[in-house]
């Protein structure tokens, strides 16, 4: 009957999926979604292509993935991935069911398939990972996540115990996640190690989880990531199996385990992203050159970065800012604020679309975002575009960020307008993912000024 | 002025933090003791005249019961003395006589200082908006519309109808079937909005200040009531969402 059900829902999910395509739509999401509700199990039907790569953890998710599929890809290998899909329990089988044949059978060796943290009970429960990568477990929309306790139980209950995790030891909740899971790589960097911590005060974990003693640190470089011990028992980073030595900036590399790569970004955030993409393909058995080869090709999706030369002598960076997610945001303010150059604009965009159509945001996690960064001397000129500017205008004041720097634009059509180009030749536009097409059109615009 | 922080090191998600820094930024001069876990509370010696909590983790909650429970009867002369104590998100709930976290299987007695029970589900997750007004209380007219946002596992239960924080115009009370929103007892206030609950109502922070004996006006309080004054209009308006 099962089996009835699930020969049902796949020839369903693949008319929808041929539907769509004949439509010229993506099939990332619905073909899955349908089958799923036809058959909840539907997952567990599908036979495992040779290897199953899944990425998890709060950050870095698409940006990890994206690299491994990238430099797997290089190496010849037919490789599935949901990056520009949905994570969610729907997406997940939307890409396993591209990627299968009518009977289920896979058509690629290999999948790198992003989870949603919170979608881990209802995919792991019918699939076995050989590898599941997790970057970090930070606070994130407060509003699905809750706080990183939440997320820990959850992956803590999902994660199966047959699968080799590869997980930043510089995270200590992530570090410590799944202990049923024997096999385990680390990886982390002892390169640039911050003289003292900075950032947001909260970070998520203070206390042993082992003996409730109040945990040290040795340095922290954002939230909670860094080197953190517990004087009581021991508790802490593990050893890593991976880790970043050296970033050189000047030359656009940084090593690990002793050897050389391309520095496709330098936000240390982007690093920790590119190590536990090599700790995983090493652990794959890549080499080195292999993935020395594909860096080299590599770069960021253009639809989380690009950095480009506008007409005037001036320069346009433009960087995805999470909304709804404090650390990410803070992340993006603190690298805008220590990029290179004293004459900095940087334009905001990151209200929710949806929840401020017809709706008010929860703008809690504005409190939880670090405007300090948007002080520095370096950002002259701080524009925020969006409904809730007002609510961003008393965070600046809080934060102490100097009012006459400051510009709040209810609308974000037209945003660029208040850019004084006469003043700041390095502009920088955040925007949320939702707000995508928006910030394309002010970057038309603002393309446009400089050229008048 | 002296305001104690209890445990802030942990009881501070969802913004709940810039509680306590908007209070900083309003009373400059005032004495801020941060008590942490390991600490001997400063109320257990003293009089605070302000009292402050907010939202943190279930087993961080379970801590703070554990830590308080030597000094509930101090709490409970505080609360009759009027000390104002303002408690957000689940942190209120360690006062409650008692916890039923359904998910993990637990039951945990509170402090037993407020008649209430609370049930905490982590697979049932609330997330809403408040709008309401002060409820029984002589200044509700000028402190205006209370304006905040909901994001909890839990639901309370029992009997507000005397003790309530806000008559709820819209959105969520003690439960779905409630409009009377939080615990109020003199100056006891335990509230599930959070914001953070100050900065985005700087009339209620200097309601609240003035009840603790510091009449100031709220920091940045041009930014502040613009910020709400526009919540205010959006969450009136019958088109937005609830």
């Amino acid at each position: 009957m099962k089996k009835l059900r699930f020969l049902f829902a796949m020839l369903a999910a693949k008319c929808v999926s041929l539907g769509l395509k004949v439509l010229g739509r993506n099939a990332t999401y619905l073909p899955g979604l349908i089958a799923v509700k036809l058959a909840p199990d539907f997952i567990g039907h599908l036979k495992k292509p040779a290897t199953l790569i899944c990425v998890t953890g709060t950050n870095g998710k698409t940006t990890t993935s994206n690299f491994i599929t990238s430099v797997l890809r290089s190496t010849g290998k037919r490789v599935t991935n949901n990056s520009f899909g949905s994570n969610v329990q729907a997406g997940v089988a939307a890409a396993l069911l591209l990627n299968s044949t009518l009977t289920g059978k896979p058509k690629n060796d290999v999948a790198v398939i992003e989870v949603d943290e919170r979608s881990s009970l209802k995919v792991y429960p019918y699939i076995t990972p050989d590898y599941i990568v997790c970057n970090n477990i930070m606070r994130d929309s407060l509003k699905r996540n809750a706080h990183t306790e939440f997320i820990s139980y959850i992956l803590n209950r999902a994660f199966p115990a047959k699968t080799t995790l590869i997980l930043n030891a510089d995270d200590v909740i992530c570090a410590h996640l799944a202990p049923q899971c024997e096999k385990r790589v680390y990886f982390g960097m002892d390169a640039e190690r911050p003289e003292k911590t900075e950032g947001m005060k909260a970070r998520d974990i203070v206390y042993c989880p082992a003996c409730g003693g109040r945990l040290e640190a040795e340095y922290i470089r954002y939230n909670h990531i860094g080197s953190v011990k517990c004087p009581a028992c021991g508790w802490g980073n593990p050893a890593r199996d991976f880790t970043v030595t050296a970033i050189d900036r000047e030359n656009g590399t940084f090593t690990v385990n002793g050897e050389d790569y391309k520095l496709v970004n330098d936000n240390v955030v982007n690093v920790y992203n590119f190590c536990g993409a090599i700790a995983l393909l090493t652990t794959l058995g890549v080499t080195h050159e292999e993935i020395v080869k594909a860096f080299e090709n590599a770069e960021l999706v253009k639809t989380r970065y690009t950095a480009e030369a506008l007409a005037g002598g001036r320069r346009l960076t433009m960087i995805l800012s999470k909304g709804q997610n404090p650390v990410a945001v803070s992340r993006v303010f603190s690298y805008v604020s220590k990029c290179e150059g004293d004459d900095k604009c940087v334009l905001v965009m990151v209200d929710d679309k949806a929840d401020n159509t017809n709706n008010v945001e929860n703008t809690c996690w504005l409190y939880d975002l670090d405007y300090a960064p948007l002080a520095d001397p370096s950002v002259g000129q701080v524009i925020f575009a969006g409904k809730r500017c007002c609510e961003h205008q008393l965070r600046c004041d809080m934060a102490g960020v100097p009012e006459e720097k400051t510009v709040f634009l209810p609308v974000v059509s037209g945003s660029v307008g208040a850019i004084d180009l006469d003043r700041f030749k390095d502009i920088f536009l955040l925007y949320d993912n939702y707000l995508l097409d928006d910030a394309r059109k002010e970057e038309k615009a603002l393309k446009a000024r400089c050229e008048a | 002025m002296r305001v104690e922080v209890l445990f802030g090191e942990v009881a501070n998600l969802f913004g709940d933090m810039q509680n306590v820094a908007y209070l900083r930024q309003t009373l400059p001069d005032a004495e801020f003791i941060e008590t942490a876990f390991a600490d001997r509370p400063f109320f257990a010696d003293n009089d605070p005249d302000l009292l402050y909590m907010g939202a943190m983790t279930e087993s961080a909650q379970r801590r703070a019961i554990e830590t308080l429970s030597p000094y509930k009867e101090r709490l409970r002369a505080l609360i009759d003395k009027g000390c104002v104590m303002l408690f957000t998100g689940n942190a209120g709930e360690v006062l409650f006589d008692r916890i039923s976290y359904v998910t993990e299987e637990i039951e945990t007695d509170g402090l037993g200082l407020v008649p209430l029970t609370a049930r905490t589900d982590l697979f049932d997750r609330y997330n809403g908006k408040v709008l309401g007004a002060l409820f029984a209380d002589p200044e509700a007219d000028a402190v205006g519309p209370v304006t905040g946002f909901r994001s909890q596992f839990s639901r309370w239960h029992g009997d507000n109808e005397k003790n309530a924080f806000l008559t709820v115009r819209r959105g969520m009370g003690l439960n779905e079937g409630s409009r009377l929103e939080g615990w109020r007892e003199k100056n006891l206030i335990c509230t599930n909005v959070i914001g953070p609950i100050l900065p985005l109502n700087p009339k209620l922070t200097e309601h609240l200040l003035a009840l603790a004996g510091a009449p100031v006006p709220a920091a940045h309080r041009l930014s502040a009531l613009k910020a709400w004054e526009q919540r205010v209009i959006e969450m009136e308006d019958p088109a937005t969402r609830f």
